[in-house]
């Protein structure tokens, strides 16, 4: 009994690496990719295409992130927000308006040391992000408020329209000195250790890492037992309540751990870009999130990461192949996924895998019947 | 309190409070501040009205949130913009278009008779894959070198030359018919394909009655004369149309963009979104994807600009009409309205607004199918218990929803620019439109509508009287709406969940 026990956790621990694997050798692959791309080309770790495509990757770990977050909400918890991107864009903001406003003056006149070490870069970071996470969690509060009352298209709604005031109160001119209104905010000093053009390589482990710790939290969040009730909330609502779980409680964590990753996220596109814009808050950083989901596959966290790579290459290459009308290109592709893919890349190869390992596995045992029966015919 | 005196009281205290914010605003703002402000702000209420009408009686019926809504109601303005100065693309697509439907439309009367033919079963299936590639072969060899483009491409003249000299020195020339001939006739071919790949030849678990063939067979025939005459007139009929009085040819613009919004629309419905109505959720999405495909295909034909389209001849003489009449007579672009100067096109958009409202009323209340609809948003289960062919009544709401929005799309055409972006805006507020009025209640769409306007025209202007932020505007239609919700969660007229 106790091997057989063994055997199974032992089965279990060897599946579970399974899943896991081709993202072992993926994140392999992606940690290895500036060195090996500067030696085959030949450029230096900083300069040319090993440059370039080390900002397409950062580009692609950030809006991985942000899309996750939209499926922590989207397929694990049933909430079909418009308004995501205000928690993005709330994240940007905030880092850029402290580091662009506040910071500098604070830095100017004071210093922290350990001993001979200047610590007050660090300190001062760790405290911007402390406070895009408290600005996180206030926004997912926000709309998690709204989400009380409403249901449904209504709920839908009017993240929409709590997205668009966010919209509009970072493109009020009243607060042009803060916020740079429609322009936004560019120029933020970032620490040197983290300027994109100087240090890009640091930026792409600090974001590939990003990715990671952020891909393992959601991970173990969803398959945690609040995870569990999140889903059960998408699933029904009313049987939830009446086994005993509240599920605006439920729906409140989902937003708030989805609006925080979602604002890391954003703080990490400030710094990439060092500006923030109002495109950050606006609608169309919402529908992009839903499009990586959507192609991706919802529901699975690895489906947003597949969808934000191939959204990555979408709009690299298909200007190219397509010239200036490519959405249209992508609509179409859209509307035929959406038509004939509705659970996204990965959530349709699960759901054939399965299909195709019987198909396997019936061709083997017929490839096994016909050799018994030779045999038997040889007897 | 009995509830029809609790009604009477909430509906006496809303009409005062009302009448005391007019009148307050009327005192503080002054008369002729006041009036132009309230007209602009009924323009832009008619304005989101004919958004949200649509928008709220699809969602009120089908649950649909149309994301495609504010792309419908651009491609109105571009349709009905394009009969008015550029025909040329119009009546050059037309007979493809005709044909290929006319074909389609075959299939409920060949249907009855291929459900019976005796076909083993492996044709049953490989059948009609074959008709579909045969179809989409000649659909592709009638498009062949088809210049469509350049049919489009017309427009970019007419737009920056004035139309007040020859309006014939724009005509391009399209196909000569010993060219063009072909093409509706292979579209034909393609579209009966299609009617017979899609009525599942040999079947016999497709149930399809013999009965009524003729009364069946009356649209494709209709479309195949209109096919002809279209191939026919195709080149003449644009020449004719810009001889036309300016304001004879407004008027077909705006029938143009209706009739080619109820179509599309119905289009759409049958093959886009009937098939997701067992997952909702997908067709947000869908209709999302629609209005990215549609706004492209608009920039790929017509260019990312801003075009500004000329107003008819009733509202473009220069100078003020002192009254309605002269206005009439003369066709001045302001007229006179107790001292205060105001645009005449705004008034007939207004005129126009308050039109679609009392058609949508006359069909809502007086006709068999504004009852059903009305019972439908009501509790849709229960009228397709009672028989009724709730697939269809879905058809004409999409249908008739996407032609309110075109309808608006073209009456707003001539006073905004017309560009890919137009509806977008629109779109958002309509929207908020019907939130504010309650799903499924075109009453509420109405008042919705003319909240949010007189929100967005007052809050201009206590903007620039008070020198406040121009946010405030658009902020007013977010703070009506979180208000109004707060209040009544399901909206001002809508039904209780």
């Amino acid at each position: 009994m106790v091997n057989r026990r063994d055997a199974i956790k032992k089965n279990k621990l060897v599946s579970s690496m399974k899943g896991e694997g081709t993202l072992l050798v993926l994140l392999v692959v992606l940690i290895l990719f500036p060195f090996v791309m500067s030696f085959i080309t030949g450029t230096g770790m900083n300069e040319g295409v090993t440059k370039f495509w080390q900002g397409q990757l950062i580009i692609f770990f950030i809006m991985a992130v942000f899309a996750m977050s939209y499926d922590l909400l989207m397929g694990f918890g049933g909430i079909l927000s418009f308004g995501h991107a205000a928690s993005f864009g709330g994240g940007a903001y905030t880092f850029a308006l402290l580091m662009k406003h506040v910071v500098p003056p604070i830095t100017h006149n004071y210093r922290i040391t350990i001993g001979s070490v200047n610590i007050t870069d660090a300190i001062v970071l760790i405290v911007v992000f402390l406070v895009v996470l408290l600005v996180s969690i206030l926004i997912g509060l926000l709309f998690a408020a709204t989400s009380i009352r409403l249901k449904g298209a209504y709920f839908a709604m009017l993240t929409l329209a709590l997205g668009s005031a966010m919209h509009m109160l970072v493109k009020a001119t009243d607060f042009h000195k803060w916020t740079g209104a429609d322009e936004g905010l560019h120029g933020v000093p970032v620490p040197v250790w983290l300027n994109p053009t100087q240090n890009r390589l640091t930026v792409y482990f600090v974001s590939l890492a990003f990715l990671i710790i952020c891909y393992l939290l959601m991970k173990r969040m969803v398959n945690s037992p609040t995870g569990r009730v999140i889903i059960a909330n998408r699933e029904n609502e009313d049987r939830m309540r009446m086994i005993g779980y509240n599920p605006v409680t439920y729906r409140t964590i989902a937003f708030v751990s989805a609006s925080i990753f979602a604002g890391f996220a954003g703080a990490l596109y400030s710094i990439w870009n060092t500006s923030a814009t109002p495109t950050m808050v606006s609608a169309v950083m919402t529908v992009n999130a839903l499009i990586i989901t959507i192609l991706g596959g919802m529901g699975t966290l690895v489906g947003a990461i597949l969808g934000a790579a191939i959204m990555q290459v979408i709009s690299q290459f298909f200007y190219t192949w397509f010239g200036a009308r490519w959405p249209l290109v992508f609509g179409v592709l859209f509307i035929l996924i959406v038509m004939f893919l509705p659970y996204g890349i990965i959530g349709t190869w699960r759901m054939k895998k399965h299909d195709l390992k019987q198909f396997f596995e019936q061709g083997k045992r017929i490839i096994a019947q016909k050799k018994t029966l030779n045999q038997e015919e040889e007897a | 309190m009995k509830p029809k005196r609790k009604k009477l009281i909430t509906t006496l205290l809303v009409a005062v409070a009302v009448i005391a914010v007019i009148a307050g605003l009327y005192l503080y703002a002054g008369k002729e501040p006041f009036i132009r402000t309230t007209l602009s702000g009924l323009t832009l209420g008619s304005l989101f009205f004919m958004v949200a009408a649509g928008l709220s009686l699809i969602f009120g019926l089908m649950d649909v949130l149309n994301f495609a809504h504010g792309a419908l109601f651009m491609l109105g303005a571009y349709m009905g913009w394009q009969l008015y100065t550029n025909p040329t693309f119009i009546f050059g697509m037309l007979p493809t278009v005709t044909a290929f439907t006319c074909g389609v439309l075959v299939s409920p009367v060949i249907k009855p008779f291929l459900i019976r033919w005796e076909l083993p079963e492996q044709w049953q299936k490989t059948l009609p894959k074959i008709a579909y590639v045969l179809a989409i072969v000649l659909l592709i060899l009638a498009f062949l070198n088809f210049n469509i483009m350049e049919l489009a491409s017309t427009a970019m003249v007419a737009a920056t030359t004035t139309m007040v000299g020859n309006p014939l020195a724009e005509i391009t020339p399209q196909e000569p018919l010993a060219q063009f001939w072909y093409r509706p006739v292979l579209l034909i071919i393609s579209g009966l394909l299609v009617a017979f790949a899609s009525s599942k030849p040999g079947v016999k678990t497709e149930f399809a009655p013999k009965e009524d063939l003729l009364k069946k067979a009356v649209p494709s025939i209709l479309l195949f004369a209109l096919t002809i005459i279209a191939t026919l007139f195709r080149e003449s009929a644009p020449i004719a149309i810009l001889l036309m009085n300016g304001n004879l040819r407004f008027l077909i613009a705006i029938f143009v963009a209706v009739a080619f919004g109820f179509m599309f629309g119905a289009l759409i419905e049958i093959t886009l979104i009937r098939p997701l109505y067992v997952r909702p959720f997908f067709i947000v999405l869908m209709t999302l994807g629609l209005s990215f495909v549609i706004r492209e295909l608009v920039q790929l034909l017509w260019d990312p600009l801003a075009y500004q389209m000329v107003r008819p001849p009733l509202f473009a003489q220069s100078g003020k009409a002192a009254s309605l009449l002269e206005w009439l007579q003369n066709g001045n672009a302001t007229i006179n309205i107790s001292g205060v100067t105001f645009p005449t096109y705004r008034l007939f958009v207004i005129l126009l607004g308050f039109l679609m409202f009392v058609i949508v009323t006359i069909i809502m209340t007086k006709s068999r199918l504004g009852m059903i609809i009305r019972a439908g948003v009501q509790d849709p289960q229960m009228v397709e218990a009672l028989g009724i062919n709730v697939k269809r009544v879905f058809t004409f709401v999409f249908a008739f929803g996407v032609a309110l929005a075109t309808l608006g799309g073209i009456g707003a055409g001539p006073f905004l620019p017309i560009q890919p972006l137009m509806g977008d805006q629109f779109q958002m507020l309509g929207f908020i439109t019907v939130v504010i009025g309650g799903m499924g209640s075109y009453v509420g769409a109405f008042v919705g509508a003319i909240i949010l306007g007189m929100g967005r025209a007052f809050g201009d202007y206590f903007a620039l009287k008070l020198s406040l932020s121009p946010a405030v505007s658009e902020a007013s239609t977010v703070i009506i709406m979180v208000i109004v919700l707060l209040i009544k969660p399901q909206g001002l007229f809508g039904k209780k969940e």
